[in-house]
């Protein structure tokens, strides 16, 4: 069975790809297969990833099936763990969708064919509200949501948890938390009690975090032990348990049609 | 499908260090972990992993399942792990279902099925994990310098030729061209064997394990007496190769192996049995025909174990854990039988079944002709023969059945069919044309599974009708029978179904066109 994982936020620079990627290579490294689609025409988790962020044929053929995604599929340096890169094409993704037929259920549907070959998929997503979401939305088993400890980060989280109503678990987590600032222990706090769904894990502003743009590696690479890459570990765990309690709801794999 | 080498062989006393430099001439090198692996490699007794392009391996607390490069459609070659599991110990003999539920039991499964995993080597090595990179420092092909060593089961440490290991990276497929390019101009020899291959030779066993398949090449003109030795000689091979495997309950196919080869030779007997004296031939007959007995009911109650999950699906799902005292009473009665099969076929008078078997088929030609008319004729016309003749019965048989025959007559024609089957399969195929025995054979298996049905569907509502009593004196008896009474109920649906099916695939078997067929093949 595939799970399908999208990190996802409105808001910019709240750590969506440090946490797909740190993620999806802890997924990698406990065994399982694992694909990670850079879905960000900007394409940051591919660069991290040192690979060209460029797919066969462009993103709009993709989206409406006319290329493969295995044929733009590259393995990364680390066992297990692939990506299907980003396009600068991605950036007219949404309109792609919408002359589409059905523009929601595409992702899904570029999706299908992998998840015999895949236990995780993440999706790292760009920041809006657009036709691009509402795909992941329908694509994912659950969102993986950065929040970052500041004021109206409690507005984000519901105008979020109301969008996606009925469809993918919302697991937040908080993101860049620098515990000296009383301001985010309070609102962690806040947050914590109102929402049961706001996970124990807290990734921590660190420099290694920081780090993983110029060194293009994971966390666990460029400090191993370190704060932020057992942050990750404590994340990755938090988000597995979840997933398990879920239970046999959640997954893909058997409701999808391939074509 | 053997997998490929990938691998290139290093010059006899290089060190994993000076390698490296070698290689380090002339391709970008990322430095990885150095470090000593053990490695247990793990298949089937017929080698079902391997024929998959895959390696089963135990390595530091987990088993896992590795492409070796000609099986997963992702990235052909690539080494990649398809899944692993958490194994506390290297497992003496492993089932899937014994492994927790989880992507590696699933692989697994879909490629062993009910079959075993044993031990197949025990490896030890000496590895230097390197990278290959790209101007980008990107990772593009995986390069492992490897010596490994074999550990006997006695011990003994057998030193294998040190190699390098090729992994492709996907989507970097020109890469790897290139540094195999660069390999061989560096001088160094593709290998001929995978790592693991060359360990299994190294250790005196067989490369894709033991097959229970009767291939025998045959030729028209030969005589009969000696291909027919020859076809049941390699039967016996199978029988006796099995027999261990089937004493030991290793998994379930043995003994289902071992009673197919049986009664594979019992049909050979029966229709070549002009190039046998006959004398000889009744008491090898009878210790065929024996073995078989002293096997059925344990191979009937195994049938019934693996396959109780079909029967628990087929009642409602509220009536399911109703049958447990059911399946309990099942296992009871497989050990039972099992202790009482097992006592037989340790029996001298098994092994004598065996061995003198093989030595009257080792002097069949020498033995005078008398009271043998067929010995000396081409085996291709005595099997022709003997085709068409079962497939002619078969036709009578078959065209005698309407709906108000009892089930007797559906058995002794499937019984037929059996036969049928068996001189296609061993005489059929290496002495007729494919595009004629292949389509028998297929519309030939289409008759056998719906009679099949009807016959199994039979026997298990009169083995549920026995076993009633037992059950019934278990704990939760009562819940059971009632469950028992509605697993009955979809049994008798069933056979009736397969009866309404049979008048269609029967047509197709004794179409006009068929029957032209085998007379202008076989007569």
């Amino acid at each position: 069975m595939t799970r399908v994982l999208a990190t996802y936020n409105i808001k910019g620079g709240v750590g969506k790809t440090s946490a797909a990627v740190n993620l999806s290579y802890l997924a990698a490294r406990g065994g399982a297969r694992t694909l990670l689609w850079d879905l960000d025409p900007q394409g940051a988790s591919t660069y991290l990833f040192r690979i060209r962020p460029k797919v066969r044929g462009g993103g709009r053929r993709l989206i409406r099936l006319k290329t493969r995604p295995e044929d733009s599929i590259k393995g990364t340096d680390y066992l297990g763990l692939d990506l299907l890169p980003a396009d600068f094409s991605y950036r007219h993704m949404d309109l792609a969708l919408g002359g589409s037929k059905r523009p929601t259920t595409r992702l899904a549907r570029v999706l299908a064919p992998l998840y015999k070959h895949y236990e995780y998929i993440f999706l790292d997503c760009p920041p809006s509200i657009s036709l691009v979401s509402e795909s992941v939305f329908e694509a994912a088993d659950a969102l993986l949501v950065p929040i970052i400890p500041a004021t109206l980060s409690s507005r984000t989280f519901e105008q979020l948890e109301e969008l996606v109503a009925g469809g993918p678990q919302v697991l937040a987590f908080f993101s860049m938390v620098e515990v000296r600032k009383s301001l985010h222990r309070e609102v962690m706090a806040q947050l914590r009690a109102r929402h049961v769904t706001m996970l124990g894990a807290a990734i921590p502003s660190a420099d290694e975090v920081e780090r993983m743009g110029v060194d293009r590696s994971v966390v666990a690479e460029i400090a191993p032990g370190g704060r932020a890459a057992l942050s990750y570990e404590a994340l990755w765990w938090d988000v597995k348990r979840r997933l398990d309690a879920a239970g046999a709801r959640g997954g893909r794999g058997a409701d999808v049609n391939g074509a | 499908m053997a997998p490929d080498a990938h691998d290139y062989l290093l010059p006899g006393q290089v060190t994993l260090a000076d390698a490296g430099e070698l290689l380090g001439r002339r391709l970008a090198l990322r430095e990885g972990a150095t470090r000593s692996a053990e490695r247990r490699f793990y298949d089937t007794f017929d080698g079902l992993v391997r024929a998959a392009g895959l390696e089963a391996s135990f390595e530091n607390g987990r088993l896992s399942l590795t492409d070796t490069g000609a099986g997963s459609g992702l990235g052909a070659g690539s080494g990649e792990v398809l899944a692993v599991a958490d194994v506390a110990e290297p497992p003496e003999r492993l089932l899937a279902d014994e492994l927790p539920s989880g992507p590696l039991r699933d692989r697994l499964k879909a490629v062993i099925d009910v079959r075993a995993l044993l031990p197949l080597v025990h490896l030890e090595s000496e590895v230097r994990e390197l990278g290959v990179v790209d101007s980008d420092d990107k990772l593009v092909v995986r390069l492992a310098l490897e010596r490994p060593a074999v550990i006997t089961r006695s011990g003994r440490r057998i030193a294998l030729r040190a190699r390098v290991r090729l992994f492709g990276v996907r989507g970097y497929g020109e890469e790897l061209a290139e540094v195999r390019e660069a390999l061989a101009d560096l001088g160094l020899a593709r290998a001929e064997h995978t790592v693991l291959d060359e360990a299994v030779l190294a250790a005196g066993g067989l490369l894709g394990g033991v097959s229970s398949k009767i291939e025998v090449e045959l030729s028209a003109g030969e005589r009969s007496d000696v291909a027919g030795a020859a076809v049941l000689g390699r039967l016996l091979e199978v029988i006796e190769a099995n027999l261990p495997g089937t004493i030991a309950d290793v998994d379930a196919e043995f003994l289902h192996d071992f009673r197919v080869a049986v009664r594979r030779s019992r049909a050979v007997q029966r229709e070549l049995k002009g190039v046998f004296p006959p004398v000889q031939l009744a008491f090898h007959r009878g210790e065929l025909r024996w073995l078989q007995q002293v096997t059925g009911v344990s191979r009937d109650l195994d049938v019934y174990v693996l396959e109780f999950d079909d029967f628990r699906a087929s009642v409602p799902e509220q009536f399911r854990a109703d049958l447990d005292p059911l399946l309990a009473v099942l296992r009871g009665r497989r050990l039972t039988a099992r202790r009482e099969m097992v006592r037989e076929l340790r029996s001298d008078r098994a092994r004598e079944a065996m061995t003198s078997w093989g030595a009257f088929l080792a002097r069949l030609s020498a033995l005078p002709e008398e009271g043998r008319p067929d010995a000396a004729r081409p085996i291709a016309e005595v099997a022709g023969e003997r085709i068409s003749k079962v497939y002619r019965r078969m036709l009578r048989m078959g065209r005698a059945i309407d709906a108000s025959t009892p089930p007797e007559a559906y058995h002794e024609l499937r019984k037929k069919g059996k036969e049928l089957r068996y001189l296609l399969e061993l005489l059929g195929a290496p002495l007729f044309p494919g595009e004629v025995v292949k389509p028998m054979v297929r519309s030939l298996k289409a008759l056998q599974d719906v009679l099949g049905r009807h016959q199994d569907r039979e026997v298990q509502v009169a083995t549920l009708r026995s076993l009633a009593e037992e059950v019934s004196a278990l704990t939760g008896g009562a819940a059971a029978l009632m469950a028992m009474g509605l697993l009955v109920d979809r049994l008798l649906i069933d056979e009736r179904a397969a009866r309404g099916e049979f008048a269609q695939t029967f047509h197709e078997f004794a179409s006009g066109e068929q029957r032209k067929l085998v007379k202008d093949t076989f007569s």
